[in-house]
């Protein structure tokens, strides 16, 4: 496993690309991806927390600089925020990589529904790995996705404590989320 | 206790940090439609369609939140900061009263809703510039900094809040910002009728309120954060701040303002990339 | 349905009113003036210190008590011209010099580790003087002359009562040790001294006297 991150040197932010590939090394044996090379892009000028990953060899991760940030310390580095972004990235890579995503959208054009409901799989996976995780925050991005009701609620649970899901089975709680 | 309490001395618990705003604007980061983004939406506006909605409402929630904070204290310190009769007439210092009660309950509703967004306290910077407006030695100034301009302000996040919440289907936020957003009409209110009021006869003192006013207007509108363009997540809400006893050519100006603000941020960011050794 | 023509008595056989009261219309503008500047006091100092206190749940009770204390001295303001003082601010005094010491020593405190002290202030020795003040005054005035009194005490009195409940909660839950509890009662005594030689909210007299003469 290779992991490069760009910029090397970062001159608005004060992150570190060492400790950032660090973190990435550690999550990719956490997350059994070991066999995998990462691209690690970081955008500095923008303060959002937007992570949009490419399947290819290396695989491409683009960050936006706040994934990373410790926002009660804005422009320093979060190693919590950072596995937990890098997290949810690598197992959407991960999900790909299984052959059960085959059909699924590029990251660049998930529909806001359809990433609310592949980022409830993967944060729900990721607490179960011990990261620290705020179920709640996940439930309302659900809910902004769907709708405020209980039978959505439901459907989010289903997909929280989901493991081994396709891409299609995704697909179809979602729209009965929806529905 | 002192009268006039300084900024840095805020009390706060464990959870929170605070940084200055010369501090905040040190942070040339913009978060304005960049590559992927840029594909993603075409507006900035803070609506359910953007893919960052969640966690854009939630931050904003939590700086509406530590802004009531800000707003419930700065109001109960200008109860206590001048004599009564001679630098701040009893009946103002009522209404100080008043909106130190309803910034206690706009707290309240703020912490509920944080919590039902995911959001835990303290998990945001805050920015204490609205405590700093609220500092000035003439409660004139501080109706005009703090009632006229950032209460305005609270105005225009709040419609863009109510909005979201009806778009998204929220039960609560709508619901809740629309209380709100009541009272803080009252608030603006209170600003420009004791503003005009008290400088009846003071032309002088009238002019340096509203010069104030609109210095704090610019550091607020510092980024494009509220304008009435597409590209500002906060739009400014003209029909609220109508009924707030703002006048037309008011309106207009820190219409103006906030533009040229988001002008400033774009060339700020351009510039500090263009300056640094690569 | 009775007799809508047959001669009533004005005064409903349970209506106990009477006619005799303690204070004249002077003697209540003047207490009248006292609570006012003491609700003043109150109001401006819970207002100060929202901004001086960490705890949370602290700050927001101090934020909505201030209001409703300017309301108290709102009301006592609209009353005093009802009471033949045209000019309110002549009687929105303090009764004398030691209760001026007292506000200072009450709002001495600032320190972000003193909310123990700003709140036994409030909560321990000022709110109960308040409370003791109205109950005398209303169970001393006529009941028929002085109504306008009377019903503001009683709306005044259900809202010291309740923000006492609340002070005394939050002081219970900050007193947490015995070195605390001494804290608390040593500030509370302090205060009570100067209380006592002010005589009460009004000066002597605010609660009458309980000796058989
Ligand atoms: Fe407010
Ligand atoms: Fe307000």
């Amino acid at each position: 496993m290779t992991v490069t991150v760009e910029p090397s040197i970062f001159k608005i932010v004060k992150y570190d690309s060492k400790e950032i590939a660090g973190v990435a090394q550690e999550m990719l044996k956490l997350l059994g991806m070991e066999s995998t090379n990462l691209l690690i892009d970081v955008d500095e000028t923008v303060a959002m927390s937007r992570v949009t990953t490419t399947l290819s060899d290396p695989v491409h991760i683009l960050v936006m600089s706040s994934a990373f940030e410790n926002l009660k310390k804005p422009m320093t580095f979060s190693i919590d925020n950072a596995k937990f972004s890098l997290g949810r990235g690598l197992l959407r890579i991960r999900d790909r990589q299984s052959g059960n995503f085959a059909d699924a959208p590029t990251d660049e054009d998930l529909s806001v529904v359809e990433s609310a409901v592949w980022e409830t799989y993967c944060v729900g996976r990721l607490s179960r790995l011990g990261l620290k995780v705020h179920k709640q925050r996940w439930q309302y991005n659900f809910r902004n996705r769907h709708g405020f009701k209980d039978a959505v609620d439901k459907q989010f649970e289903k997909i929280w404590e989901a493991d081994g899901l396709t891409w299609s089975q995704l697909s179809e709680i979602s729209q009965h989320a929806l529905a | 206790m002192r009268k006039f309490f300084p900024v840095e001395d805020l009390a706060r618990d464990e959870r929170f940090n605070q940084a200055t705003n010369e501090e905040r604007m040190a942070d040339p980061r913009g978060t304005s439609n960049t590559g992927v983004i840029r594909k993603a939406r075409s507006t900035n506006r803070l609506t359910p369609l953007r893919p960052d909605a969640t966690d854009a409402a939630r931050s904003l929630m939590h700086g509406i939140m530590v802004g009531e904070i800000q707003a419930l204290e700065g109001a109960g310190r200008t109860c206590f900061d001048f004599v009564t009769g001679e630098e701040a007439p009893f009946a103002l210092k009522l209404d100080m009263a008043r909106q130190c009660w309803d910034e206690a309950r706009h707290v309240e509703i703020s912490v509920k809703l944080s919590e039902w967004m995911g959001t835990e306290l303290g998990q945001f910077i805050e920015n204490t510039v609205l405590f700093a407006a609220a500092c000035s030695q003439d409660p004139v100034l501080r109706l005009a900094g703090v009632n006229r301009a950032l209460e305005g302000l609270a105005i225009d996040v709040f419609t863009t809040m109510k909005e979201f919440g009806e778009l998204a289907g929220d039960p609560y936020l709508a619901f809740c910002e629309d209380w709100m957003l009541a009272d803080e009409v009252t608030h603006v209110k209170m600003g420009s009728v004791w503003l005009r009021k008290i400088t009846e006869n003071d032309p002088e003192r009238r002019k340096k309120a509203l010069e104030f006013q609109s210095v704090v207007d610019k550091i607020f509108s510092y980024g494009g954060l509220r304008s009435e363009s597409d590209e500002s997540p906060i739009l400014l809400a003209r029909r609220f701040r109508e009924l707030a006893g703002f006048s037309d050519g008011e309106l207009t100006e820190i219409a103006d303002v906030s533009l040229a603000a988001l002008n400033e941020r774009r060339e700020a960011v351009e510039k500090t990339l263009a300056s640094s050794p690569a | 349905m009775a007799d809508p023509f047959k001669a009533r008595n004005p005064f409903a056989p349970w209506d106990r009113r009477e006619l005799p009261g303690m204070f004249d219309v002077e003697e209540t503008a003047r207490r009248v003036g006292h609570y006012k500047w003491a609700e003043m006091k109150l109001f401006e100092v819970l207002g100060g210190w929202i901004a001086t206190v960490p705890e949370i749940d602290v700050k927001l009770r101090l934020g909505t008590h201030c209001y409703k204390h300017a309301w108290h001295a709102e009301l006592w303001h609209n009353r005093l011209p009802e009471l033949r003082e045209m000019n309110p601010e002549r009687l929105t005094v303090a009764p004398n010099d030691a209760m001026v010491r007292f506000i200072a020593a009450l709002t001495e405190p600032e320190a972000p580790e003193m909310t123990i002290e700003k709140l036994v202030g409030v909560y321990r020795v000022f709110i109960p003087h308040f409370i003791s003040a109205y109950t005398f005054h209303l169970n001393n005035t006529s009941q028929i002359t002085d109504g306008p009194t009377s019903r503001s005490i009683k709306f005044i009195l259900q809202d010291e009562f309740d923000d006492w409940r609340d002070g005394e909660m939050l002081i219970q839950t900050l007193l947490t040790t015995p070195a605390e509890v001494k804290r608390a009662s040593e500030h509370q005594a302090r205060l009570e001294i100067l209380l006592i030689e002010a005589g009460g909210i009004a000066g002597p007299g605010t609660i009458g006297s309980a000796f058989a003469e």
